[in-house]
């Protein structure tokens, strides 16, 4: 990468602890518009906490965080969500109980048109007309959306939960373990997705344990081990072997 | 994991998915519940079909309307408000007091009940706003945060009014009886108010959030809706429909009574349980709950009218809350 190009994100020193458990620790790093950048580690390495920070799920207890050149403070989701990043929460974001539909726009319900708009009445039928057509843009067909997502699978609540994040993100999209629940086909079917939005520009930080699609899909690869960066390098220099090695730090390649 | 769709549908029977199918629209099945009800007390005692009762029962329907209402929106929300019932009492007693004084200031009886549904109003909101602190910012569970100010409540309406009733208002009284053909004014109004915060509920933004946040509240959070705050507005419209129900005793009996309401929170929960809401939050509906409404008042009405004891009252209750939880376990695809 380039020096003179800015990051989309950035992350310098970041450290954050539950209690007593510290879940990262001076975790630094920059990410690119129109690049995926893979994350792995092991059980507990610190991934979740990690995008839960810069997503504002939770606010970092020191070190800094920027978006496009400039410091940010996330009181609330809300605001990074404003700021064009979307997340795929490994914890399901979705709401069970609210249709398909509604989940899309969860957050973002467009007004009726007209005086009935004007008094608070919610586009009902027109979010979940736009929700399905949006859904098959980004190649993820599901069952008419007036379903409750209560009554779909477990993989087409993970197809939706992704729509979701590709239909809304304009900078940055987090998937948080995108392919849980998924069968080889959708798995695939995802990692798609993710080309397709490295192609739109976008930066994809994407997050998993199947170290095959992380190799197939990303242009960078991160290590996180006990809640600190152990490598960051360009794919091409991992091998399943290496990239196994780092993460549970049996091979002490690192980049520091 | 698989839904409870799935295990059913495994099972198979056509019978079993015939029988889904109907009770899947529990509406329907309240709604039958409800005339098989007057049709019975009506065969038993003709008197019930005059226009006199059926006034009566709306007006029985409208004191626990409001607060079945409010629990709708706190029960959808995830959550419970055990105050209402307490909140009722203390708002009219407090509300009794300051009418006292303003009708021997000898304000017009209009001002009066006007300034009086405002302080009622304003009292049920200190309330939840209490309640909304406790869950919010303490972080105690609903159940015990309402429980606190139950107690309190019931206590303060006791200590304060020395156990008698507030504000000897028998003009009040005698406008709650006016009105047009069988809807009294306080009817009228109540009704209003009611489908108002139903519209709200199922088409707007608010109701949205609020199932939303019942359904997953880190869902909810992290699509960017402001969660503590909808919640604490929750407890503080459930505040103040209470008070507004304690303003409506007040009228109907011409006082503020400290023993208003001792059971009501159990009966709002109640309708709200027939109507098909869920006790984990994400599931209901406004026409569910005053379905039951309906079928608690015509019951709690009927069994006085075919001279049942009034104690067989809570059994009834009971059984119907019973009934509906039935209902609701074997309606399809309601949760995973
Ligand atoms: N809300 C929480 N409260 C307390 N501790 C937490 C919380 N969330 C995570 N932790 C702890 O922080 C550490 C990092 O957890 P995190 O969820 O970020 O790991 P992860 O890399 O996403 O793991 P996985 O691959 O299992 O999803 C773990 O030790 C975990 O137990
Ligand atoms: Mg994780």
């Amino acid at each position: 990468m380039s020096n003179e190009l800015q990051p989309i994100i950035e992350l310098r020193d970041i450290s954050k602890s539950y209690g007593s458990v510290k879940a990262l620790i001076d975790v630094s790093f920059k990410a690119y518009a129109g690049e995926v950048i893979g994350l792995v580690g092991d059980n507990g390495a610190g991934k979740s906490s990690l995008i839960k920070v810069i997503s504002g799920v939770h606010a970092q207890d020191s070190g800094h965080l920027f978006v496009d050149g400039i410091e940010r403070h996330w009181k609330s989701p809300h605001d990074s969500m404003e700021a064009g990043i979307e997340t795929l929460y490994q914890d399901s974001g979705l709401a069970p109980d609210l249709t398909i539909g509604a989940n899309i726009f969860l957050g973002r319900e467009r007004r009726r048109r007209g005086l009935l708009g004007r008094l608070g009445f919610l586009d009902q039928r027109g979010m979940e007309r736009e929700a399905l057509t949006e859904l098959e843009k980004v190649g993820i067909s599901v069952p008419a959306s007036k379903r409750t997502v209560s009554q779909l699978s477990g993989g087409q609540r993970q197809a939706v939960a992704i729509g979701r994040a590709v239909m809304w993100a304009k900078h940055v999209i987090i998937l948080d373990e995108p392919t849980n629940h998924l069968g080889a086909r959708q798995s695939q079917e995802v990692l798609k997705v993710i080309a397709a939005a490295r192609e739109q520009g976008l930066c994809v930080l994407f997050i998993s344990h199947t170290l095959p699609h992380v190799l197939e899909v990303s242009d960078r690869i991160i290590v996180l081990r006990l809640g600190r960066v152990v490598r960051d390098s360009p794919t091409a220099e991992y091998t399943v072997e290496s990239l196994l090695g780092t993460i549970t730090g049996l091979s002490e390649v690192t980049n520091n | 994991m698989s839904t409870s769709i799935d295990t059913l549908e495994s099972v198979g029977p056509s019978a079993l998915k015939r029988l889904q199918s109907i009770v899947g629209n529990q509406q329907f099945i309240l709604l039958l519940v409800l005339v098989a009800l007057v049709i019975f007390f009506g065969e038993r005692n003709s008197l019930f079909f005059t226009s006199s009762e059926f006034s009566n029962l709306l007006i029985d329907f409208s004191g626990l309307a409001l607060i079945a209402v409010a629990e709708t929106y706190v029960i959808i929300s995830g959550g419970i408000d055990l105050s209402v019932g307490s909140t009722q009492a203390i708002s009219g007693v407090g509300g009794g007091f300051a009418m006292q004084s303003l009708m021997n200031h000898h304000m017009s009886e209009t001002g009066v009940l006007l300034i009086g549904a405002v302080i009622c109003a304003g009292i049920g909101l200190v309330v939840g706003a209490v309640n909304a602190v406790l869950i919010t910012k303490a972080n105690l569970v609903p159940f015990v945060a309402t429980l606190v100010t139950l107690s309190a409540g019931a206590g303060m309406a006791l200590v304060f009014s020395r156990g008698a009733p507030i504000g000897q208002n028998p003009e009040a009284v005698a406008w709650s009886a006016t009105g047009i053909g069988p809807f009294t004014w306080l009817v009228i109004i109540v009704i209003s108010i009611t489908t108002i915060l139903g519209i709200t509920l199922h088409v707007s933004k608010y109701g949205r959030n609020n199932f939303a946040i019942g359904s997953n509240s880190f869902a909810a959070r992290a699509a960017g809706i402001n969660v503590k705050r909808h919640i604490a507005s929750v407890y503080m419209l459930s505040g103040i429909l209470a008070g507004l129900t304690g303003m409506f005793f007040y009228i109907r009996s011409g006082a503020g009574s400290p023993q208003v309401g001792a059971s009501s929170n159990l009966v709002a929960i109640a309708a709200v349980v027939i109507g098909g809401a869920s006790l984990t939050g994400g599931v209901g509906r406004i026409t569910g709950t005053l379905l039951g409404a309906g079928i608690l008042t015509i019951v709690t009405d009927g069994l006085i009218f075919i001279n049942v004891q009034p104690t067989w009252n809570q059994v009834v209750v009971a059984a119907f809350i019973a009934l509906a939880a039935v209902l609701q376990s074997i309606r399809p695809g309601l949760r995973s």
